[in-house]
């Protein structure tokens, strides 16, 4: 068993599912949302990112930037079905979260039907090189989608932290009732969160097909490991959701080499019921403070 | 519009012809009173009270007399009285559901003999999965509903009971007759280990935690040799559907038996939702916990209980499951059964057993009938959930719920909109008022004018630019009587600057040693031009007001 190898495929990982995680945390804290139509997101920029490496042209950056641009614009359009009819009804989150199941359920059919069941591969967007680095031999797509997704998550964290919209949405996030007093559109910021949010699904599907395939259905397993490490994380928490990325990843890597590939999952769910058994709200969600649904 | 007004002084002299104005028609001053005191809120047949059938006779006692074991339920819930009016004895049903339920059933019991020769093989499939999976979504609806917990993770345990029969019998060889009671004790160790976590999390981190759970579940069968990631599945487990029968006959046989499936099903609801413990529940309704908690009403251990009779009931339908269908296949685990399943649960009403079986219906016949639609009838399902959640309060049993609120709030709405009933002061002006007298004053001059503006046509207009003074017609001398009585400040007048040459419109100030004041520039050349501007400005106040 190779240690390094093992190691940096759990960060690449980690790396993805933590773009996905946050991308979930933001929607559910500022908006109030549990976006199950994550993985319909996810899939539908899969092909998108396709549609641009056939049609467009292969060059990496234009293959992505399709990508995260047909999931911003996936994340707009649940918006518009699943968050702006029922925002103010009663009992939101349990209607918005079967809202949003049925758009992932009506997009994922949509899609198989529209693209047939075969699943589709992109292009290599980093070049197919290796180098080493401490004595880890790191391909090229790995390094990229370590690269990418911490530069572009850094830059999604730089701009919620500096710009006026971000300030609306970490208003929204801590109060969202006070943030509509003091005259934040919550309408208007649920489009900016939810094409945030898709535009990070984007990414995080044009960065894990380098591995895997674009498919109707595979953003599925992605977004329910998205979703634990949100949960495990704590929800609304952007600093905790990286701190369970890197514990998972760890796990994922650990359980790997001790025990063998196929227990991963059965470790990785024993992990997190035991942190949520231990914190109820997860790793960084303080109980009092977490968002009232 | 054409009528003519004959004046009446002509008649002094008979020499000339009789004089003829055209005018109005008559309108009469109590059409506009009839107007205002119209009661025009929209009613209905029946109105507020609801409309029960009254059936003739006594009998009332002996119908609550017939109860069934092993409740003290009654059959029907008949209320008797005695008709005010003809004072003879008259019965009430207050609850026509068990006669719907009743008439469901029998129609799902003699529908096989009423399908066409050639859809038989489809429709009786498609009818024991109903079964089933209406058992199941009874079972879940107890969760969801009756408990409260959001677990996605039913299907895990259901999907857990069917591999684990279906392995024992196969490795084992255990009888049919056994299997959904190994089920359902497979189903409880499952049951309580999913609830472990539920004494800790709430709603949504369970929810999420759950699906988690099934996710692994489906990964950990498709992986595992034991439990035929070879063959797609496990089959070959015993069933109670004999082989040697004709084919028609073995379906026959699973449509029935998946029928007494969520009979039985329906009957644990009744008993879980219907007696103790979910009135315990409905108790502690979200958000109100700790209210229920202050008053004493243990509501955590009526929910785990809740959710272990439910664990139980589904490992059962888990064993009857790999025995229906010989075996368990990895699609039990996967996200689009889950899906589905909560679409059928949407669909009909989250919270109640019609609900649930109604939305069974309609989803597995798309799904399973409409076959030739492919992915399309997914489309159609999602697209029927969505637009449930979108608009539906209660899914399509709560329709007659919500029609009735939305129509009493459109009656409120009606009611209060009719502003003109306060007169022309606004409440907190009226109660202020020493001299209610002005209240009234102001309510019937609105009214006044109301019917005055009614008459103002271009005939009326017309005859009196002819003729400023004199005999007029009903209709404009109505109008004039009113300009006359206004109150006397800002009342027009016409000041002669040089007689019989230049006229001015002024208006009185209406206190004694103040000047009037001009109102316009303009001069008029004869008091009957002037007349008839002054009567222009009054229509236009009057018009304007």
């Amino acid at each position: 068993m190779n240690w390094g190898f093992v190691i940096a495929n759990a960060i690449t990982l980690a790396c993805i599912y933590g773009t996905l995680a946050i991308g979930l945390s933001i929607t559910w804290s500022s908006l109030g949302l549990i976006n199950m139509a994550y993985g319909f997101i996810f899939a539908l920029s899969g092909y998108g990112a396709w549609l641009a490496a056939q049609h467009v042209s292969a060059n990496g950056f234009i293959v992505m930037a399709a990508g995260i641009l047909t999931g911003a614009a996936g994340g707009l359009l649940v918006c518009a079905l699943a968050f702006i009819p029922i925002h103010d009804k009663p009992n939101f989150t349990v209607r918005g979260m079967i809202a949003t199941l049925a758009v992932s359920l009506v997009g994922n059919q949509a899609l198989l039907w529209y693209f047939g069941p075969r699943a589709k591969s992109l292009p290599q967007l980093f070049g197919a090189s290796q180098t080493s680095i401490f004595g880890v031999v790191m391909t090229a797509d790995k390094i990229g989608a370590v690269v990418s997704s911490v530069v572009l998550l850094s830059a999604v964290l730089l701009w919620m932290r500096s710009s006026r919209r971000g300030l609306e949405i970490r208003a929204m996030m801590m109060n969202p009732h006070a943030a509509s007093i003091v005259g934040i559109g919550v309408r208007r910021t649920g489009f900016y969160v939810m094409a945030l949010t898709g535009g990070l699904a984007g990414l995080a599907s044009v960065l894990l097909s380098q591995t895997y395939y674009v498919g109707p259905f595979s953003g599925i397993t992605p977004m329910v490991k998205g979703l634990s490490v949100a949960l495990c994380g704590g929800l609304g928490s952007v600093f905790g959701a990286v701190i369970a990325a890197a514990l998972l990843g760890i796990n994922e890597a650990m359980t790997s080499v001790v025990f063998g590939g196929q227990y991963v999952l059965i470790t990785q769910f024993a992990l997190i019921i035991l942190i949520l058994l231990i914190r109820p709200r997860g790793i960084a969600g303080i109980l009092d403070k977490a968002r009232e649904a | 519009m054409t009528a003519t007004w004959k004046n009446p002084i002509s008649a002094f002299d008979p020499e000339k012809p009789v004089e003829e104005v055209v005018t109005n028609d008559y309108l009469s001053p109590q059409s506009q009173w009839d107007a205002v005191r119209a009661y025009n809120v929209p009613t209905y047949e029946v109105g507020r009270l609801r409309y029960y059938h009254k059936w003739g006779g006594h009998g009332a006692r002996l119908w609550s007399r017939l109860r069934y074991w092993p409740t003290r339920r009654r059959v029907l819930d008949i209320s008797g009285e005695y008709n005010a009016k003809t004072l003879r004895r008259q019965k009430t049903i207050e609850d026509k559901r068990p006669i719907w339920w009743v008439l469901a059933l029998l129609a799902l019991a003699i529908v096989p003999f009423f399908i066409p020769e050639n859809q038989q093989n489809a429709l009786l499939t498609a009818g024991a999965v109903f079964g089933i999976y209406a058992a199941i979504n009874l079972c879940w609806m107890l969760i969801i509903g009756t408990a409260g917990i959001y677990s996605l993770a039913t299907y895990a345990v259901v999907g857990a009971a069917a591999y684990g029969t279906a392995y024992l019998s196969i490795h084992l060889g255990l009888p049919w007759w056994a299997m959904p009671l190994i089920g359902s004790i497979i189903g409880l160790v499952f049951g309580v280990i999913i609830a472990i976590p539920a004494t800790r999390l709430e709603g949504f981190y369970y929810a999420l935690l759950t699906l988690g759970l099934v996710e692994l579940c489906r990964v950990y069968v498709l992986q595992s040799r034991e439990f035929g990631s070879a063959t797609g599945g496990l089959f070959g487990a015993d069933s109670y559907i004999p082989q040697a029968w004709p084919q028609h006959d073995q379906l026959m046989l699973g449509y029935y038996a998946g029928l007494a499936l969520m009979i039985l099903a329906l009957f644990l609801f009744r008993f879980v939702n219907g007696k103790r413990l979910g009135r315990v529940l409905r108790m502690a309704p979200e958000k109100r916990e700790a209210f229920a908690e202050a008053t004493g009403v243990n509501y955590r251990a009526a929910r785990i209980q809740v959710f272990l009779i439910s664990s139980l009931a589904l490992g059962f339908i888990g064993g009857f499951y790999s025995t229906h269908f010989r075996g368990a296949a990895p699609n039990l685990f996967s996200f689009d059964t889950m899906l589905l399943s909560l679409s059928m649960l949407v669909i009909g009403g989250l919270g109640r057993s019609e609900g649930a079986v109604l939305g069974t219906l309609i989803v597995v016949f798309i799904d399973r009938v409409l076959v030739d639609w492919g992915p399309m009838r997914f489309v159609l399902i999602g697209t029927l959930m969505l637009l449930v959640v979108l608009f539906l309060r209660g899914g399509l049993f709560g329709i007659k719920e919500q029609f009735r609120a939305w129509r009493d709030k459109k009656k409120s709405e009606n009611r209060s909109s009719r502003a003109e009933k306060g007169g022309e002061m606004l409440p907190e002006e009226a109660t202020e008022t020493p001299n209610k007298d002005i209240i009234y004053f102001r309510r019937f001059d609105k009214m006044q004018r109301d019917f005055l503006k009614k008459l103002i046509t271009p005939e009326l207009i017309e005859e009196h630019r002819k003729r400023p003074l004199g005999q007029h017609s009903e209709a404009l001398e109505r109008v004039l009587t009113y300009f006359r009585r206004q109150p006397l400040n800002d009342k027009y007048a016409i000041t002669v600057i040089e007689p019989f040459k230049s006229y001015r419109i002024v208006a009185l100030s209406g206190s004694r040693g103040v000047a009037p004041r001009l109102v316009e520039d303009k001069t008029y050349g004869t008091p009957d031009e002037a007349y008839h501007a002054l009567f222009m400005r009054r229509v236009q106040d009057l018009l304007e007001s």
